[in-house]
């Protein structure tokens, strides 16, 4: 894995939500409520209070069947549209992707994650579109052409209006991507080359806590860099104290598996380094690590076998339960058993040294993880097609919500904006936000630039305490604003299913689905009062 | 609006089509193939032009259609593809860089640079990212199998044919794991794939890869003959050199790897030929005029005449000597010639065994001999090499000019690197007589490098 995935913070996601929900409802309301208070002099006030009143009936008193009514309709006007056509692309796509896909030259396990990418990217860019286009226009269209008139003098709620079009495109939607998913998953079974089949698999890691000791022995806040740009690895020294340090939380007897050479249970550790060499050394044999278990409390090391490092591949390192060690103070041989290592919460020390002189390996924390028992390409695969739901979910929510206040094109534009730039801008304000940039404050920045003032260089320069004090301020709308942009990227679980991972609940499926939760509410909120105050006669 | 009717405005927009669609035709009419005047005014200035995109090499269905619908967005496509295989790199992941070359060179597919910068890169920078030395052959072939496929899509550049050429001549045989980077150009080491042959992708007669290299610079060079084609690498007459050039490394490659037999001799004589009689004799253009290096009285006179005496005789014979230096010319004639002789050979081959001899004594049979109370001496290590030096002394004697050469002195001061370290554990002096004292008396600057080279050669396994 080329990135390292963070588990959610379930309460800190419930707070933020919280606090920017409450700011904005009370902006809401008491925007509202003044330019009620002065639009109508007479009794703006108390038609404030019916209005919410009202809103409140609207939002408990939907009716089940009225809803369903909608939803029918609106399956039955997206058919109508043709939106079911997308399968004729699609069908077209899958008929001679193969040819462009398959490469005779292309290592098989490298063909691997082309099939799935293109598959999973494909899904998306058929059912985003059409998600995108039909939750736009469907009631600038209704309003257009009056239907929506004639829907509203029924006894139907405006509350139900919305729910009913999210929930019905939702519908046509989870239609097309149930299908799709299942005819790319035939088609990836059909597709993937037999000598790599058995590796179509959903890999499940428990990753540890990575630290680092350097050349002298001594904690280091990283390893040494050897010159790559990008620094999400970092290097230890061989034949040094240097050492990667996992700390692996949780671990039990469920986490061993059986190993298919000896038929027994053993703890399945797969790694990923790096190499990196100052001098050729032994040209024809691959650089060393070593794998030393470690449990301070009970002063036990047990040092395992050395075993070469296979860049970029499958590395594999069987534990078994039995480990004979040689103990360096007693001078003997000796036999632990796995579990004696792990402390009483399972927690378990590994120490990776690299073996040769003056050579380097470079880590991050996802290059080694435990590996449980593995899952079903079904799961991780289907769990991506969720997130490919999930996406299309929040499109079409917001989608019928921009369309409840401006018309088809700009209500398509505007969310076209958000889903295409979502992802980046929320990743820039994050880091704005965040102090990641650096001098990011918009006062203190334009101070910089005026002076020539480097950021790296001149700390001082960027302004005074006043000025800082300002840009904190800003700041803290520019986090506003970042939590009010979706961020797409939550929803893209293809990497897992490329790279044959599991895709994890907690640090991919939940974020994605406390994304999508957390705008339905107000969403819901902000389409219903715009339908309602819309005039739906004008055109 | 106007006063014509329906059925009136019909018909004028019919005769609108049909006169507008006269010059549309008369100009953007399909030609009937390659090679023939028929069709537009358009497509016949493409064809005498050269502008077709079959004109320049085998055409692309995807490539072509992913072109059109980009409409004139290619440019910008292509350079957010550009930063990505550059991103890509950054963080190694080579998968989506090899993926990303390929739409590069979908959108671009007749501009040289992508061609050129992403098959080096791929055999040279990505190959050497990896650890285990089959991996970093595997991307060598992945940049030779590039700059192929550059050839088939673009059959006007010569600089292409040229490079499939020098990857698997100078990468494979020259790169430091060239030792295992020429056994698998023979013998891949997916085994399994290509039942222990080569891959038939590169090598498909399962040749040495020098003379594979051989036969892609003589196509290179067929290529730049063709009227209306150029290359831009080198200058003209450096760029022919190189199938010959390809010839002299793979005899030398045979000496570098011991194998000095009637292979060997075959090889070197046949590098002579290439060198004198087809490189050699070829007209090239000078500031003097025509030239050819491997000139006779008549030659000369036969150039001036054509040329109507413009040049001199003595310019002619001063740019002819000019060129012949530039690409050392009269060295490698000499060489090849000294090559080819037995007393050469033999002088290599005592050398070379008394090396090995040297290792074996000192390493793997030393246990026995001590046990039998005898030392290196006993393995003939000094008697092939004194041998092998007395023989090489008289080689350069012969052909003085090789004695100055960086191969010759490298090959002597080692010989002798060897041969003084055999006294040394005899715990003998050296004695003061020897063959090539002159050698290293004259080049003592370079000796302690080749006593790193000495003690580079010690098997890792048995360094003290």
């Amino acid at each position: 894995m080329n990135f390292d995935p963070q588990p959610i913070d379930i309460a800190e996601s419930l707070k933020n939500w919280g606090i920017i929900f409450g700011v904005l409802l009370t902006l809401g309301l008491s925007i509202g409520f003044l330019l009620s208070a002065i639009l109508n002099t007479k009794d703006g006030i108390s038609r404030y209070f019916v209005g919410l009143g009202e809103g409140m009936q609207d939002t408990f008193g939907m009716s089940c069947r009225r809803i369903g009514a909608i939803v029918r309709l609106t399956v039955k006007e997206s058919v109508r549209r043709k939106a079911l056509l997308v399968f004729v692309v699609f069908a077209i796509l899958f008929m001679f992707g193969g040819w462009f896909l398959s490469n005779v030259n292309e290592r098989d396990e490298l063909q691997l994650g082309v099939y799935v990418s293109f598959v999973l990217k494909a899904i998306s860019w058929l059912v985003l579109p059409v998600a995108l286009l039909l939750s736009c226009w469907s009631i600038p269209e209704d309003i257009r052409l009056r239907s929506l008139h004639t829907v509203v003098t029924k006894p139907v709620r405006r509350s139900e209006i919305v729910v009913g079009r999210v929930l019905g495109f939702s519908v046509i939607g989870s239609l097309i991507v149930g299908i799709m998913s299942g005819l790319g998953y035939i088609w990836i079974l059909r597709q993937v080359p037999p000598t790599v089949g058995d590796k179509l698999i959903a890999r499940v890691p428990v990753y540890g806590k990575l630290s680092f000791l350097d050349r002298q022995g001594l904690d280091a806040k990283s390893g040494v860099n050897t010159g790559d740009i990008n620094e999400f690895r970092s290097y230890i020294e061989g034949a040094s104290k240097a050492r990667a340090i996992w700390r692996f939380e949780g671990l039990s007897d469920d986490a061993l598996r059986t190993n298919p050479e000896n038929q027994q249970p053993e703890l399945l550790i797969e790694n990923n380094f790096q190499a990196f060499r100052t001098h050729k050394g032994e040209i024809n044999q691959v650089l060393n690590y070593q794998l030393t278990l470690v449990n301070d409390a009970k002063k036990l090391r047990v040092a395992l076998p050395s075993f070469p490092v296979q860049e970029f591949g499958e590395n594999l390192r069987w534990i078994p339960r039995e480990l004979s060690y040689y103990d360096e103070e007693a001078q003997a041989s000796k036999q632990v058993d796995l579990f004696d290592l792990v402390d009483e919460d399972g927690k378990l020390t590994m120490e990776i040294a690299c073996v040769d002189a003056g050579q380097f390996l470079g880590m991050a924390q996802p290059d080694m993880f435990v590996r449980l028992p593995d899952r079903s390409f079904a799961s991780t695969f289907f769990k991506s097609a969720l997130g490919i739901w999930m996406m299309m979910a929040l499109i079409i929510v917001l989608g019928v919500t921009a369309s409840t206040f401006v018309k088809g094109p700009v209500a398509t534009l505007l969310t076209f904006t958000l889903v295409l730039f979502g992802a980046p801008a929320h990743g820039f304000l994050n880091d704005l936000v965040s102090g990641k940039v650096k001098r990011g404050g918009l006062i203190e920045s334009g101070i910089g630039i005026l002076t020539h003032a480097n950021p790296n260089v001149d700390s001082q320069a960027g302004g005074t305490g006043i000025t800082k004090g300002v840009d904190r301020a800003m700041s803290g709308f520019v986090w506003g604003v970042s939590h009010l942009v979706p961020d797409f990227s939550q929803f893209r679980y293809t990497e897992y299913s490329a790279r044959g991972f599991d895709v994890p609940m907690k640090s991919a499926i939940l974020p994605g689905v406390f994304l999508l939760l957390g705008f339905l509410l107000p969403c819901f909120l902000l389409a219903y009062f715009s339908l309602k105050l819309r005039e739906l006669e004008a055109k | 609006m106007n006063n014509l009717s329906s059925k009136q405005r019909k018909l004028l927009y019919f005769v609108v089509i049909v006169v507008l669609t006269a010059p549309i035709i008369y100009l953007g009419a399909p030609s009937a193939g390659e090679g023939r005047s028929t069709g537009g005014k358009l497509a016949q200035i493409r064809i005498q032009e050269e502008l077709g995109e079959s004109t320049l090499g085998q055409v692309d269905p995807a490539s072509s259609t992913m072109n059109l619908v980009l409409l004139g967005m290619r440019g910008i496509a292509s350079s957010m593809l550009w930063s990505q295989a550059q991103t890509q790199q950054e963080n190694k992941d080579w998968a989506g860089l090899r993926a990303t070359t390929e739409s590069i060179i979908m959108l671009q597919p007749h501009f040289l640079a992508v061609w050129e910068y992403q098959g080096w890169n791929l055999a040279y920078n990505v190959s050497a990212e990896w650890d285990d030395v089959r991996d970093r052959y595997y991307w060598v072939k992945e940049g030779l199998k590039f700059f192929m496929r550059g050839t088939e899509r673009n059959r006007k550049y010569p600089e292409l044919v040229w490079r499939v050429g020098n990857v698997s001549g100078a990468k494979v045989g020259r790169s430091d794991e060239w030792r295992y980077f020429r056994q698998y150009f023979r013998k891949d080491p997916d085994a399994a794939r290509y039942n222990d042959g080569p891959d038939p992708a590169i090598n498909p007669n399962n040749l040495d890869n020098y003379l594979v290299s051989k036969e892609w610079f003589q196509r290179a060079n067929d290529l730049e003959e063709q009227p209306g084609i150029e290359q831009h690498l080198m200058q003209k007459m450096l760029f022919r050199t190189y199938p010959s050039r390809a010839q002299f490394d793979y005899a030398d490659v045979l000496h570098r790897e011991n194998r000095i037999t009637e292979e060997s001799r075959i090889a070197w004589d046949e590098a002579y030929e290439m060198w004198t009689t087809k490189f050699g004799r070829e007209i090239f253009d000078s500031p003097g005029g025509q030239i050819i290096l491997e000139f006779t009285e008549e030659d000369l006179k036969m150039l001036m005449e054509r040329e109507n005496n413009k040049f001199p005789l003595d310019v002619k014979r001063k740019w002819t000597s000019s060129y012949q230096d530039r690409c050392q010319y009269r060295y490698w004639r000499t060489l090849a010639a000294a090559e080819s002789l037995e007393i050469t050979r033999d002088a290599h081959r005592r050398i070379n065994d008394g090396k090995e001899l040297f290792w074996e004594s000192r390493y793997v049979q030393s246990e026995k001999d001590r046990a039998d109370g005898k030392g290196p001496e006993t393995w003939g290590a000094l008697e092939h090499l004194e041998d092998g030096m007395r023989k090489f002394e008289q080689v350069l004697n012969d052909f003085p000019t090789l004695a100055s050469e960086d191969d010759a002195i490298e090959e002597s001061l080692m010989a002798l690197v060897y041969w003084r370290e055999i006294f040394k554990l005899r715990k003998q002096p050296i004695p003061d007589d020897y063959p090539l004292r002159s050698m290293w008396e004259k080049h003592q600057d370079r000796v302690p490098e080749m006593e790193l080279n000495f003690r580079r050669d010690i098997p890792i396994s048995n360094r003290d």
